[in-house]
């Protein structure tokens, strides 16, 4: 197996006028599990589509496994469009069956491992009823089960988690973490920042069919950071009331060496750093402050945060909006 | 092959395994049952209701009684002859206290002329009446002839002459044409209607396919020409299976209903009937025609299915198709009056003509064989092509979302693809 399942290198895909993608580079390394943000519109699904083969970059090159996607390539993929697609008309478990069978599952072990999966999400009592009379969410996860039934060495999924409730989002994010432990590499697109951050080793933002930043997600962070601390004190009088006293203890962390700017968010005063001053002389202030110190934290911004400067505030709205969704 | 089978085997059952599908299969055959009991329900009801009394026949003539009874008795019903003549009036009598239904008169007009009188309360049924008078008149008529000197040759005379059809060069009984027209346009009839109707099941089944986007799942396994294939060949399934069920229940309305109809009516001549059953042959070729236009013409509305996202769309895409279906079909329709023009035979070598066209004309033997072998030959073909074209028409159609190709862009779809 080649070192990055997926590679697309300066691919770009225009409708007309607009153009979905544009100039676009990307590596996936074999094993990881990899999220694909943006907001709506931003250029995901193209992208997607474009790795699966059904639709053709103007520019640039796609490899799947190092070669032209093509049909040997796709059927290592377990792909799971955006847009669901079930027959509505078939039986929950001929429908899984059918959908190992075309991906080379043999009957039998199709209809076994189904009937596994089924169990698994809970869906047992719906195997023989037919997919229309399920609800969109248990129809979403019946989709789910046909893409890792082949057990796919790559797991492409499009969006996975919208219209899911929050149990179900759990229960699917598990099992992408399961995958991946088993070896496979998942790539999975959102608009839900907080979900790619629990699930994902590396990241690429992309805004307005442009690529804004990827990498590990660690790194990222670290390389993201801003320098704010955050403090917390159990007898921390200004939460209940006493504004005299809590404007006394904001000039009292104002005068801390290396400290260059002091801000109440929630129970927590957030700090913001001199340049060169070091975190450590901070913690000795505030230990030496006598205070009951709760928390001391090296802030790290979240992907929303760092979206926002690299991708401009409008941007972020957009994902915002379609965060809350 | 593999992907094709379960491809195959997922939209027969699919169809198959719906109660519309089987519903609307047993349908016909239930509904042609159904009509067929009901009138021989009837006819059995009301000869039994009038034969349950002997008609009883007053003959005041002396010589047409007693063959009036036997001829009526020939067609089945019962009668009886009066040996004395009891006087209209204790008859009219009998009538009324329903000691009998009704009775003839016949007397020296019936002689003459063949005029009899029907004396009853009802008025006798059409069948009874025309019965009647068929007999009475043909005794009376018998009875004239029986004075003259060639009575064959008058009576035939009488019956309004008769034609008989000799066919140059070689003798053709008239009965096997007429019944090999008929099944030829029996025939015509039942291929248009499989193959727009099949044809339209698999336009829908692709149509669907396309608007669920499940076709970007199948498709990342299957390749779009084993889609196209298993699709065809699983509607084509299940096409065959609703032809062959239709073929048992016809075949077993036949044998349990000609024992039947020639008991109700002892006259129907069976020879004639068995003319109009088809020969093997003939089921052969029409199986093949069947098979060679299916394909033909299911791959193109595989392919305007591809085309098109929405219904309206696809109703406007496949006009074209219908018109390749429809045209042949006018034209066969319009020689059901028996004529029949010679350029018609050559249209019928269009592939996409021909199973309307050539069928027929293969059956009863107005086209020469070569013709019949050169059409089944140039439809193989077209099979080939049309599946060549469809196909990559289908491969780039099916996954693109939005407006209708044009021309030009279905052009570059084909020459792309």
């Amino acid at each position: 197996m080649t070192p990055h399942p997926v590679r697309l290198s300066g691919v770009s895909k225009t409708f007309g006028a607009h153009t979905a993608v544009s100039g676009f580079d990307l590596k996936i390394p074999e094993g990881s599990v990899y999220g694909l943000l943006g907001p709506n519109g931003s250029g995901k699904t193209t992208t997607i589509r474009m790795i699966m083969d059904i639709l053709m970059p103007d520019q640039g090159a796609v490899e799947l496994f190092g070669r032209r996607p093509d049909f040997h390539g796709r059927s290592r993929v377990g792909y799971l469009p955006e847009e669901r697609g079930v027959y509505e008309r078939m039986k929950v478990l001929d429908q899984l069956v059918f959908l190992g069978q075309i991906r080379g599952v043999a009957k039998d072990v199709a209809r076994k491992r189904a009937g596994e999966w089924l169990d698994r999400l809970d869906l047992a009592e719906w195997a023989s009823k037919k997919v229309r009379e399920l609800s969109k969410g248990m129809q979403q996860k019946v989709q789910f089960i046909g893409t890792v039934l082949h057990d796919p060495e790559l797991l492409i999924l499009d969006e996975p988690f919208s219209g899911l409730d929050p149990i179900n989002q759990d229960v699917l994010e598990s099992i992408v973490r399961e995958q991946s432990a088993l070896g496979a590499t998942v790539l999975f697109s959102t608009h839900l920042m907080e979900q790619a951050e629990r699930l994902c080793e590396r990241v690429c933002l992309i805004s307005r069919s442009k690529k804004v930043l990827d990498g590990d997600l660690k790194d990222l962070k670290r390389r993201e950071r801003s320098g704010t601390i955050a403090l917390e004190f159990d007898d921390d009088p200004s939460g209940r009331g006493g504004s005299e006293r809590s404007g006394e203890m904001e000039r009292e962390i104002g005068s801390w060496r290396g400290v260059a700017g002091v801000a109440r968010a929630g129970d927590a005063w957030h700090l913001s750093l001199d340049d060169g001053a070091a975190a450590r002389s901070v913690l000795a202030a505030a230990v030496e402050s006598g205070a009951e110190l709760r928390r001391f934290e090296l802030l790290e911004p979240t992907l929303h945060e760092i979206f926002v400067r690299h991708a401009g505030s409008a941007a972020a709205g957009n994902e915002m909006e379609g965060g809350l969704r | 092959m593999k992907q094709v089978w379960v491809i195959l085997v997922r939209e027969y059952l699919e169809k198959v395994k719906t109660k519309g599908f089987w519903i609307a299969t047993l349908a016909l055959p239930v509904l042609m049952l159904g009509l067929m009991g009901v009138s021989a329900f009837l006819g059995v009801r009301s000869q039994q209701a009038e034969a349950e009394r002997p008609l009883v026949v007053l003959d005041r003539t002396g010589a047409l009684g007693e063959a009036v009874v036997d001829r009526i008795g020939n067609a089945g019903y019962a009668s009886e002859l009066l040996e004395a003549d009891p006087g209209i009036e204790e008859m009219d009598r009998r009538v009324t206290d329903e000691e009998i239904d009704s009775y003839l008169v016949l007397d020296e007009r019936t002689v003459s002329q063949g005029a009899f009188a029907y004396r009853a309360m009802d008025s006798p049924s059409r069948v009874r009446s025309a019965l009647l008078t068929a007999v009475v008149g043909e005794v009376a008529l018998e009875n004239r002839l029986a004075e003259a000197e060639d009575a064959e040759n008058l009576r035939a005379l009488m019956r309004g002459g008769s034609m008989e059809y000799e066919a140059v060069g070689g003798k053709v009984a008239e009965v096997a044409r007429v019944a090999a027209k008929a099944q030829g346009m029996v025939g015509a009839i039942l291929l248009y209607m499989c193959m727009a109707i099949y044809g339209a099941f698999v336009l829908r089944s692709v149509m669907e396919e396309k608007r669920t986007r499940i076709v970007d799942v199948v498709i990342s396994s299957v390749r779009p020409w084993q889609l196209m294939l298993g699709k065809i060949l699983g509607v084509g399934s299940m096409g065959l299976t609703q032809l062959a069920t239709w073929m048992v229940c016809v075949g077993t309305i036949g044998t349990l209903g000609i024992p039947f109809l020639s008991r109700v009516a002892p006259a129907a001549n069976m020879d004639l009937i068995s003319e109009f059953v088809p020969s093997a042959g003939s089921l052969l070729l029409l199986a093949a025609f069947f098979l060679l236009g299916y394909f033909l013409f299911s791959s193109l509305f595989a392919a305007v299915g591809a085309m098109c996202s929405r219904e309206e769309e696809a109703a406007q895409a496949q006009v074209p198709v219908i018109a390749l279906l429809g045209i042949p079909f006018v034209l066969q329709m319009s020689t059901a009056g028996g004529a029949s023009f010679a350029w018609m035979d050559w249209a019928a070598l269009f592939p996409f003509f021909s199973p309307i066209l050539m069928y027929p004309r293969a059956v009863d033997g107005s086209v020469p064989v070569w013709m019949v072998a050169a059409s089944i030959v140039l439809m193989a073909a077209a099979v080939f092509a049309m599946a060549w074209l469809s196909g990559r028409i289908y491969r780039v159609g099916i996954l693109m979302q939005g407006k209708r190709p044009n021309l030009r862009e279905l052009y570059r779809w084909v020459r792309e693809a």
